[in-house]
């Protein structure tokens, strides 16, 4: 479950540290990241043509008629469509690269449905009149006089023709461009995102293996569903970073500068008038951020406290309802949450100011091109296909804008999660392994001691106060005290999940620091009062998906324990698939499966923190068994709840407040009547069961047990 | 019962809905007037109608129009917005308040991480579904007729006909691929949520994962849920990824038609350049439509099944209330309390927890209840405040059927301080006047001083002011306890209930505690539940539970002659306070 307390904290939008650190995660892909920007940028080229080949068709296609045509007595010397009439041969003046002042420039005009060629060129001629009878026509333009020719069907279709054909050029351009974009844009998708799952996946992986090195001590300050989050939800707000806002950064910024590009080069000045809203537009943007990012802190910070007085008010239901405070909790409730809905508002309003008028701002650049670009086409100093695109360039350059914030969120929930993960990757493992360690042996014999061993969880109260004590190959050493004794301590030492502040352990005679620690725990098995168990098989819930245990050794270690008489009665036996961390297993069934666990890894030394929940008679039986034949020819440290266990134990160490009190075996130490003696009346003397009241006395024995506790 | 459905959204707020949509449809409208003014400018410019003025004129025009829509724009923003946030708000209180009903045996079997769930993501996707979704809808819907229509009657038929054939697929492609992507999504959510949970459960048991020094393959294995989750993504991005470029390419081909047909059509003069202009100005604003479209579909989906599962819950009724045939003449209660062959378990099929009791506490008397673990001594303080629900006949409060009496009086009249001394992330002042805000600074002080932990409030800095929890002080268990005490001292209440709730505290102090409560107590009930006998010595009765069964009844000198589990227990804990000791 995700830590709904944890507010989200939303910190800088950008830090350059961070951001520096993100990046080498991003450099192994160095290759494709860029392929993707140079995919990006034909993308962004397919995408801005569409504007500029509507205006090639608007003006050197569609709207042609009222160019001025220049007149050659002779086909064109350059490589143009032209159209010959009574041997004139004409074409358009915007087609030809050279200057040709010395040809005269004639000029269509149309007149009651016909168009007719006047041997002169007027442009935006005010009034137009054709007079004559067919082979003779005159025209008026602006009160001149010109002879005119008019244009039979067949002449003007052929002129046209060159046009259709020009459109349909530019639409198979079009469309062959399109296809590429197509192709370009889906491979950079997939390119981008795949690299950017590949990053995450790797940091997972990082963060996960980093975690496994931490000692337990951090796991015990770390509570799991905030370690969860970091591996998951951390890493995919990351994700959401590498694909969204790296690269698409890149695609805005050739979007931007290509549209102003290209309106540059169609046309400066009406760039420039153009963008002479973009001051507006850059401090509404300004303006914007500022309050997007403070609702949506709000936003964020009262959804948070919203979540955290739910969790707490169900954890605190049964005092609310014994206290018959549900009316006031559910007025506080709908206070906090009304908080929430005045900022979702705030959020809403906010966001309902500033796309309108960043679209109001649009349409003023819009009036401004219509009335200045308007007045130059009357003019003829642009062409209404320039006209045409710079609308259209004009629309696209709002949606970076608009897409800014967006990515601007983004980024900022990258940067806290990116400070979460990097706390936990600088956290280094406390409990070093040696810079050379030794090699165990390949057969440990067992010997362990602890020699004037002092130790504290947090340097503040000693735990265990001067432990001495030497265990023999074999022996069999049972640990008995009270709660809080520091038996516990002692065995966590021992497999060095923490690290003696003074004095030594030592295994065969190496004190337990020189050697590689997991190669230590490889020869230590523990067995935890509480079993875990995974989900998956029985079997891997003994073999621990080590491979090189075989099914047979399993079956051999579950047999041997006493655990296969009811694993065999499973439905698939050993494959059977446990369930919601065992709970369908009684505690005895479990302590089982524990035990075959640990036989399985064969460790050398032995080290058992005995269950002391309710178990039943019959299997009860079977683990006494089954822990005799554990404890048989292997040094075992047991911390004693069965007095069965404190009767086979070679020595019988007593531990109280961090000492060791009295040592002996079981007669020895009852007949010296000191602390042992007591304890034994207290924890052990129930468990000397008369046989017709077995039952009653076994739960008296286990209940008395965490009574005293 | 509390059901459900979006019409009855709609209908709660169909005023806002209604005018939203209008506002929608105004921005709607105004949209579609700037092509036609692009189209008469053009028109007006290439017959040489214009001049200054004319451009002024269209500008002005623009702009105008352009106000209006940004206007109407803010407006359905706030009103279909806003409203659902409205929705979301009054959906989330009543899901609150219906939660706040459910009796404690509800909570056993919800996980809070599921309900929070709901309040969250659920809640969240009927909001989208009730806002985003509706102005997408009507939006994609108003804005297609109105947009084909112009195009039709105003521009050519031939030529709409033609450049709308690829639209459908657009939206075709975004139901299609919503479905795709709507199942790969789940697939990669399953992954995800295994990697979680294979990240979880490696943490739950690191103890194991070190003890057998399992940290490479337990490495291993996460990587196999971590290319799992990764493949998956790649899964998903391979057809996700698909959806933009497609949608923009069918777009394109309209386009590509608008330009090859359309500007033969106004070569051939069967269309103006401004109708040309206007053309392409109109496609561009079908494209969001069409995928709107698909987007909906997905939205209100989701939304529905969010509904569905919030309606489950609201579906649950609470078992505990007022039933039928209680008696709300009742105001106050004495503190008699009878237990007549009470025997209860916590459901049907689970084994009995309290086995014919049969008691009687006169109003005033101190009685204890002793017992191991287990024994079922908390249940019985559990039943008289009615948490759980005893059959008729079992529990009389003065005489009456606890069944017949009012709920809010049982609890009213009793003051109760749990084992697991539950207190808010508030003050401590706020804490310990839990029942009554209003309740003064000195009667605060008071209480706390009666519990025995007024000194370590005035030890901290900001003293009763001190917030406690995750964001405050973490108080020892010992404070707790005695925090929680004095939250039900102050209430002076008819019956007193302490439910082993001196177990942190020092047996000094617990001493001081009890004479304390002797003289607040005299005339009020009081019952004490303890497994440690200090606590219990004083009382008027003791008894002794076993087994949801009373074995022993007496005072201390009486069972400690008994000799029997009593005695035992006493023996026990007079050895390990010497084990102490030493």
């Amino acid at each position: 479950m995700r830590d709904f307390r944890e507010e989200e904290e939303l910190g800088k939008a950008y830090d350059s540290r961070l951001m520096k650190r993100l990046l080498t995660y991003a450099r192994p892909y160095w290759k494709i990241l860029l392929l993707c920007i140079l995919l990006l940028l034909v993308v962004t080229a397919v995408q801005l043509a569409r504007p500029y080949l509507i205006r090639l068709a608007i003006d050197n296609h569609i709207n042609v008629m009222n160019l001025p045509q220049v007149a050659f007595s002779e086909p064109p010397p350059e490589e143009v469509e032209y159209l010959e009439l009574d041997g004139i041969y004409l074409a358009r003046e915007n087609q030809l690269e050279g200057e040709y002042p010395d040809q005269e420039r004639y000029q269509f005009i149309r007149h009651e449905g016909n168009y007719f060629l006047i041997p002169t060129f007027t442009p935006n001629p005010e009034t137009v009149e054709v007079t004559g009878e067919p082979g003779n026509y005159s025209a008026e333009v602006n009160g001149e006089q010109y002879p005119a020719r008019i244009l039979s069907a067949e002449e003007l279709s052929e002129m046209r023709e060159q046009d259709f054909a020009g459109i349909t050029r530019i639409a198979l351009f079009l469309l062959t461009i399109m296809l590429f974009g197509f192709g370009f844009h889906y491979l950079e998708v997939y390119l981008l995102h795949k690299t950017s799952q590949q990053i995450i996946y790797n940091m997972r992986q990082e963060i996960f293996s980093h975690l496994q090195d931490m000692s337990l001590s951090y796991f015990d300050q770390n509570p799991v569903g905030r370690l969860v989050t970091r591996v998951t939800n951390d890493t995919e707000t990351l994700n959401d970073m590498y694909s969204q806002v790296i690269v698409t950064l890149f695609k805005d910024i050739f979007m931007l500068a290509g549209i102003v590009i290209i309106m540059l080069a169609m046309n400066i000045q009406l760039t420039l008038v153009t963008f002479a809203i973009m001051p507006l537009v850059l401090v509404v943007s300004i303006i914007f951020r500022y309050y997007a990012r403070e609702a949506y802190r709000k936003v964020r910070v009262r959804l948070a406290k919203i979540n955290a007085t739910i969790s707490e008010n169900i954890s605190g239901i049964e005092i609310i309802q014994i206290f018959n405070q549900q009316k006031r909790k559910f007025q506080e409730f709908k206070e906090i949450n009304k908080s929430y809905y005045d900022a979702t508002m705030r959020h809403i309003l906010v966001y309902a100011i500033f796309r309108p008028s960043m679209d109001l701002l649009y349409s003023l650049a819009l009036a401004i091109l219509i009335w200045y670009g308007g007045g130059r086409v009357l003019q003829s100093t642009l062409s209404f296909g320039i006209l045409y695109a710079f609308t259209d360039y004009i629309r696209r350059f709002f949606q970076p804008i608009n897409d800014l914030t967006e990515k601007y969120n983004t980024l900022q929930s990258a940067m806290a999660s990116a400070e979460r993960i990097f706390t936990i990757l600088d956290t280094e493992e406390e409990i070093e392994n040696p810079a050379r360690p030794v090699p165990l042996p390949q057969e440990v014999r067992g010997r362990v001691k602890f020699k004037n061993v002092w130790f504290s969880y947090d340097d503040d109260e000693w735990v265990l106060r001067d432990i001495n004590l030497d265990i023999e190959p074999g022996e069999t050493v049972a640990l008995v005290g009270a709660t809080g004794a520091g038996k516990s301590s002692m065995i966590k030492l021992l497999s060095r999940f923490y690290d003696v502040q003074r004095g030594e352990i030592t295994v065969d005679g190496y004190n337990i620091k020189d050697f590689n620690r997991r190669e230590l725990r490889k020869h230590i098995g523990v067995v935890l009062q509480e079993v875990f168990l995974f989900t998956g098989t029985v079997a891997d819930n003994i073999s621990l998906h080590r491979d090189d245990i075989s099914r047979e050794e399993i079956r051999q270690a579950a047999e041997y324990v006493n655990a296969h008489g009811f694993i065999s009665r499973l439905k698939n036996s050993y494959e059977h698939e446990v369930q919601e961390r065992g709970s369908t297993f009684s505690a005895g069934e479990k302590q089982l499966i524990a035990f075959a666990r640990t036989l399985a890894y064969d460790p050398d030394i032995l080290v058992l923190d005995e269950a002391t929940s309710n178990i039943d008679t019959e299997t009860e039986l079977l683990i006494q068994d089954a822990l005799y034949k554990l404890t048989e020819n292997r040094t075992t440290i047991v911390i004693a709840h069965r007095l069965s266990t404190i009767q086979h134990a070679d020595r019988i160490v007593v531990m109280h407040k961090g000492k060791i009190r009295e040592m002996g075996d079981h007669q020895e130490l009852l007949a010296r009547g000191g602390i042992y003696h007591d304890l034994y009346q207290l924890q052990y003397k129930d468990q000397l069961a008369p046989s017709q009241t077995e039952e009653q006395e076994l739960t008296a024995r286990s209940s008395g047990q965490s009574a005293s506790s | 019962m509390q059901q459900y459905d979006f019409k009855y959204f709609f209908l709660k707020y169909k005023k806002r809905y209604l005018l939203g949509v209008v506002w929608l449809a105004m921005v709607d409208v105004l949209q579609l007037i700037i092509p036609q003014i692009l189209r008469l400018f053009t028109d007006d410019l290439q017959e040489g109608l214009l001049d200054g003025a004319g451009l002024v004129r269209y500008a002005f025009f623009i702009v105008l129009v352009a106000g209006g829509t940004a206007l109407f724009r803010f407006l359905w923003r706030l009103y279909i917005n806003g409203t659902a946030r409205k929705l979301e708000r009054d959906l989330r209180n009543d899901l609150y308040s219906h939660l706040q009903r459910q009796s404690p045996s509800y909570f056993q079997h919800q996980k809070t991480g599921d309900l929070m769930a709901h309040a969250t993501n659920d809640i969240n996707a009927i909001r989208r579904a009730t806002g985003p979704g509706v102005v997408m809808l009507a939006d994609a819907i108003m804005l297609t007729i109105a947009t084909i229509a112009i195009l039709i009657f105003t521009i050519d038929i031939r030529l709409t006909l033609m450049a709308l054939i690829p639209l459908p697929f657009i939206s075709l492609v975004s139901v299609h691929f919503g479905k795709i992507i709507h199942k790969k999504f789940k697939s990669v959510q399953e992954a995800f949520s295994n990697l979680s949970d294979k990240a979880q459960e490696n943490f739950s048991g690191i103890r194991v994962v070190k003890a057998f020094a399992r940290e490479k393959k337990e490495v291993e294995r996460f990587e196999v849920s971590n290319r799992n989750n990764f493949l998956r993504n790649v899964d998903l991005i391979k057809t996700w990824g698909l959806f933009r470029p497609l949608v923009q390419f069918f777009s394109g081909l309209s386009f590509l038609v608008v330009i090859w047909y359309g500007g033969r059509l106004v070569i051939l003069r069967t269309i103006s350049l401004g109708d040309f202009v206007a053309f392409i100005s109109y496609l561009g604003m079908l494209t969001w439509p069409m995928m709107a479209l698909g987007f909906v579909i997905n939205i209100i989906q989701r939304g529905r099944a969010s509904l569905d599962r919030l309606n489950d819950i609201f579906a649950e009724e609470p078992d505990i209330y007022d039933f039928p045939g209680t008696d709300f003449d009742i105001s106050e209660l004495s503190g008699e309390i009878t237990f007549d062959d009470l025997t209860f378990s916590y459901s049907d099929n689970d084994e009995t927890v309290l086995q014919d009791i049969n008691l009687e506490i006169a109003a005033g008397d101190t009685v204890a209840f002793l017992g191991r673990t287990g024994s079922g001594k908390s249940t019985i303080a559990r039943l008289l405040l009615r948490m759980y629900n005893t059959d008729p006949g079992e529990i009389y409060l003065d005489g009456r059927d606890i069944r017949e009496v009012p709920l809010r009086v049982v609890r009213e009249e009793m003051a109760y301080v749990p084992q697991d001394n539950f207190l808010f992330s508030t003050t401590i002042a706020e804490n310990i006047a839990f029942h009554d805000p209003e309740i003064s600074r000195e009667k605060i002080e008071q209480a706390a001083r009666e519990a025995c932990v007024y000194e370590n409030i005035k030890d901290f800095t900001h003293g009763f002011d001190t917030i406690l929890g995750e964001r405050g002080v973490t108080l020892s268990g010992g404070q707790q306890q005695r925090v929680a005490l004095a939250r039900a001292l102050i209430k002076r209440p008819k019956i007193l209930m302490l439910d082993d709730s001196l177990s942190a505290v020092d047996t000094k102090t617990e001493e001081e505690i009890l004479q304390n409560l002797e003289s607040i107590m005299a005339e009020r009930t009081t019952i004490l539940i303890a497994h440690r006998i200090s606590t219990i010595k004083n009382a008027d009765r003791i008894f002794v539970l076993d087994q949801g069964q009373i074995i022993e009844r007496g005072d201390h000198e009486s069972l400690l002659e008994e000799e029997g589990l009593y005695y035992d227990i006493y023996q026990k804990q007079l050895l390990e306070e010497k084990l102490e000791e030493s």
